[in-house]
């Protein structure tokens, strides 16, 4: 068996994405770095032909689109990438259900992770709560997402801010201060 | 388009075996596991060239994460030599190019079979637990789509039974190794053939945890800063083996989960169980600088 | 420095497998070819239950593990598992079968014909010892029938389904990517039709049977009547990037239509696999049949025996248990232990007083 233990460039970036992803979920409210800026670092890492995507961005549309995943409506997605967060967005996304937690979907949004919002997160990667800030979402995305979930149903939410990345998992309450 | 456009350039195996795909998969259903303490995820868990039942979900959490910069400690019952971690270790290292170690302060993955190290895991390091039977409620329940429906209503009151039925009949909960736990208070996981004592190494911990049963196609986690509470009744306490007051025969260590082993003449030494722990302590009695961590036990003790 | 962290552990396994192989002596391309040739019911066994048709491969397989069969079976499930999908061919239908066997024991004669074709069903199986003093056992030579066979036919369920005996299939309007592909998603239950026919393909060949036999025997609700048994040959036929529809080429393939009388229909079960494995899909129609109306909990339901037909999995847990188990052990016995302890001091502290 001959063995190839270098990874490509696109291994290598995928994987340091998804390690950003993955402590971005296993400690919310720290932030993390992606290896280049941009949610085109969370498509690489996470979406293929076995995915149903909704996406605003054009380009960045036509980059999942390659990938094979299948383009739908916010509702029938299991992971949603948007610039703009429209009003309605967070009564669409899918929270699973209890017997399958895992179909709820996986929201990508474009974030001002420099100003904006405090917000006190507490819950499960927590230790105690964590204070951060947030701009750049609708007035109400807070407490929207908290009537749209009933745990262990929900969605995740990964915050994007060129290279910077926040994640919110459902299990993390959010208090807007 | 061409047929060239959706193959890829040919290679005889891809870095760290499984393909981009199978590592997709992985980490999608990685990150609803991390979402959600406790919660089985069924994923779709890839052949991998070992037989399953010997590591298999563990080894493609592994595999999914590891880069080449990453160091790599595997062991099986708490040794680092056991055949099938060093079957393992040596597969990972082979596909995947990386640092393995021994040690667990030198470690950013640990992939283990029924221990948890005795040194307290830090916050940058992931803990990869094999699981052979991912399902707490099986012994109440075998078949697994029932079982998922009692998990979806938080129906645990055939597990409380059973726990208190032993209670009556023997006088304390049977249960050794994998004693269910309710993790963010709302879903009860095996923690994996651990024992007792490695359990309350789960709760509030620093590290992560990411518990993987290849065979059964089930994956799950324990997040940093969890609640992982094993299922007991207020007036009877939670206990974990009595290793507390054991010495290692070899090492001197004490104060930690031992192996017994039986001698000739019909009594029993003890060693410790954590041989990279061991094997520090030996090197320390012999004068040798060895960075020793902190440790979970203190004098036989959990300080709570 | 007795307990320094041995590499005895690597030595070991590495001189095991050594020893193992060296009772195989040198693989070949000679030796792959002759078992290749020599085995092909093996080599389709293997290849069904592998989901993976290649009989170099599956040749290669035996040679590797010495016809250790669930070995050969893991090791070309890990080789299928790292290929790169680059198309799905087109639905096989009944009626486009390549046919080279065609039974069915619920009419004496049905629309073009019982084709017996290669079997063994009418031999006598006495050994040829001969071979063993040094003759060759020369096979005689096939006497082709005066008018061949028709190689396509339809099923003998759908000329039932045409008759009102049966309900037809409703079809599956899933095509290409969208269809459910239970090696790349987990099974969950109640199953995807595809997951379920997917799972008993590619099931374990005596697993299958005893389970299936269970059934047959009584433990099922159903009895069965083999409708049909085919062993084919099948067009895989792909879209070019281009458009073009083209054949990749044949592969072997059985099926089985077993049906059982309910109410006033037929209900059918079916099974079909890669390769020609008839004692496979007879079962695993059994099986489908049987599994409409289990109980939860029976060998008979679906989740029971797509399970616990899983050759990789059921052969590589059984041999899980040879690995060390003295942590869980030692849990055990400190419960059993202090129980004991508990019970002895109940037993003394309830003694009357002398």
């Amino acid at each position: 068996m001959s063995v190839h233990p270098v990874p490509s460039e696109f291994e290598a970036r995928t994987n340091a994405a998804f390690d950003a992803i993955i402590w971005a979920f296993a400690r919310p409210g720290l932030m993390q770095k992606l290896p280049e800026a941009g949610m085109s670092q969370i498509v690489e890492a996470l979406i293929d032909r076995e995915c149903s995507v909704h996406c605003q961005d054009p380009d960045l549309a036509e980059m999942v689109r390659r990938t094979g995943a299948v383009m739908v409506s916010p509702d029938d997605a299991d992971h949603i990438f948007v610039t703009d967060v429209p009003l309605t967005l967070l009564d669409q996304v899918r929270c699973g259900s209890d017997l399958h937690p895992d179909d709820g979907a996986t929201l990508v949004v474009d974030a001002d992770l420099s100003a904006g919002a405090r917000l006190r997160l507490t819950g499960p990667g927590i230790a105690g709560d964590v204070i951060v800030t947030v701009g750049g979402l609708p007035g109400d995305f807070w407490p929207r997402r908290a009537r749209a979930m009933r745990y262990p149903m929900g969605f995740e939410v990964l915050l994007v801010d060129g290279q910077r990345l926040l994640g919110v998992p459902r299990s993390t309450t959010v208090e807007v201060l | 388009m061409t047929l060239h456009a959706l193959t890829k350039p040919w290679e005889p195996m891809s870095y760290g075996f499984l393909d981009a795909s199978a590592k997709r998969e992985i980490r999608r259903k990685m990150i609803k596991a991390i979402a959600v303490p406790g919660c089985q995820m069924p994923y779709a868990s890839h052949e991998v060239p070992m037989a399953r039942g010997w590591g298999t979900g563990g080894l493609q959490v592994s595999l999914t994460l590891v880069n080449p910069s990453m160091r790599v400690k595997v062991i099986d019952q708490g040794a680092d030599d056991s055949v099938n971690a060093a079957s393992i270790r040596r597969f990972i290292a082979r596909v995947a190019g990386t640092p393995t170690t021994m040690d667990t302060l030198d470690a950013d993955l640990i992939q283990s079979r029924h221990r948890i190290p005795e040194e307290v895991l830090r916050e940058d390091q992931v803990l990869v637990l094999q699981v052979p039977n991912p399902e707490p409620l099986r012994p109440v329940q075998p078949n697994m789509s029932i079982a998922r429906q009692m998990h979806a209503d938080a129906d645990y009151g055939r597990m409380w039974l059973q726990l208190y039925e032993q209670i009556v009949r023997s006088g304390r909960v049977m249960q050794g190794a994998s004693y269910p736990s309710l993790v963010h208070g709302r879903h009860v996981m095996t923690p994996s053939p651990i024992p007792r004592w490695d359990v309350p190494k789960l709760h509030m911990a620093k590290h992560l945890t990411i518990l993987s049963a290849g065979r059964e196609k089930r994956i799950f986690a324990v997040p940093p800063f969890t609640r992982v509470e094993p299922l007991v009744f207020s007036d009877v306490p939670y206990k974990v083996e009595d290793h507390a007051d054991l010495t290692c025969h070899r090492s001197g260590t004490r104060g930690f989960f031992m192996n017994e082993i039986p001698q000739d003449d019909g009594t029993s030494v003890f060693e410790v169980s954590d041989s990279a722990w061991g094997v520090k302590a030996i090197r320390r009695r012999d004068g040798e600088e060895v960075a020793l961590g902190e440790t979970w036990y203190k004098n036989g003790k959990m300080p709570s | 420095m007795a307990y320094v962290a041995t590499r005895g552990g690597e030595r070991a396994i590495e001189q095991s497998q050594r020893l193992f192989k060296a009772e195989l002596g040198d693989i070949t391309p000679e030796r792959v070819a002759e078992i290749r040739s020599a085995m092909p019911y093996l080599i389709d066994r293997v290849m069904g239950e592998a989901s993976l048709y290649d009989e170099d491969l599956a040749a290669l397989a035996l040679a590797q593990t010495g016809g250790e069969l669930y070995e050969a079976v893991l090791l070309l499930r890990a080789w299928r598992t790292t290929q790169p999908r680059i198309a799905v061919a087109e639905p096989v239908t009944q009626d486009a079968l390549f046919t080279h066997r065609r039974i069915s024991a619920a009419f004496k004669d049905i629309p073009g014909g019982q084709v017996l074709g290669p079997t063994l069903d009418y031999a006598h199986r006495i050994l040829a010892t001969e071979v063993l003093d040094g003759q060759t056992h020369r096979p005689e030579p096939v006497e082709p029938a005066a008018k061949p066979a028709p190689a396509n036919q339809p099923s003998v369920a759908a000329w039932q389904a045409e008759n009102g005996l049966l309900r037809a299939a409703v079809p599956d309007t899933q095509t290409g990517n969208d269809i459910p592909d239970v090696t790349r998603e987990p099974l969950l239950f109640p199953a995807k039709r595809a997951h379920t026919l997917q799972s008993l393909a590619r099931a374990e060949t005596g697993g299958v049977l005893a389970l299936g036999y269970a059934a047959q025997r009584g433990y099922g609700q159903a009895h069965p009547t083999v409708n049909e048994l085919r062993l084919a040959e099948a067009e895989v036929v792909v879209t070019h990037p281009r458009g073009t529809q083209f054949s990749a080429g044949r592969v072997k393939v059985s099926q089985a239509e077993v049906v059982s009388k309910k109410g006033e229909q037929l209900e059918l079960g079916f099974s079909a696999t890669l390769g020609w494995n008839e004692v496979k899909v007879i079962a695993a129609a059994t099986l489908d049949l049987n599994s409409k109306s289990a109980p939860k909990g029976s060998a008979t339901e679906e989740e029971f025996f797509l399970y616990h037909t899983e050759g990789v999995e059921s052969s590589g847990f059984c041999i899980h248990f040879k690995l060390p188990h003295y942590v869980t052990f030692q849990s055990s016995l400190y419960a059993m232990r202090d129980a004991k302890a508990k019970k002895a001091a109940k037993e003394k502290s309830a003694e009357p007083a002398e």
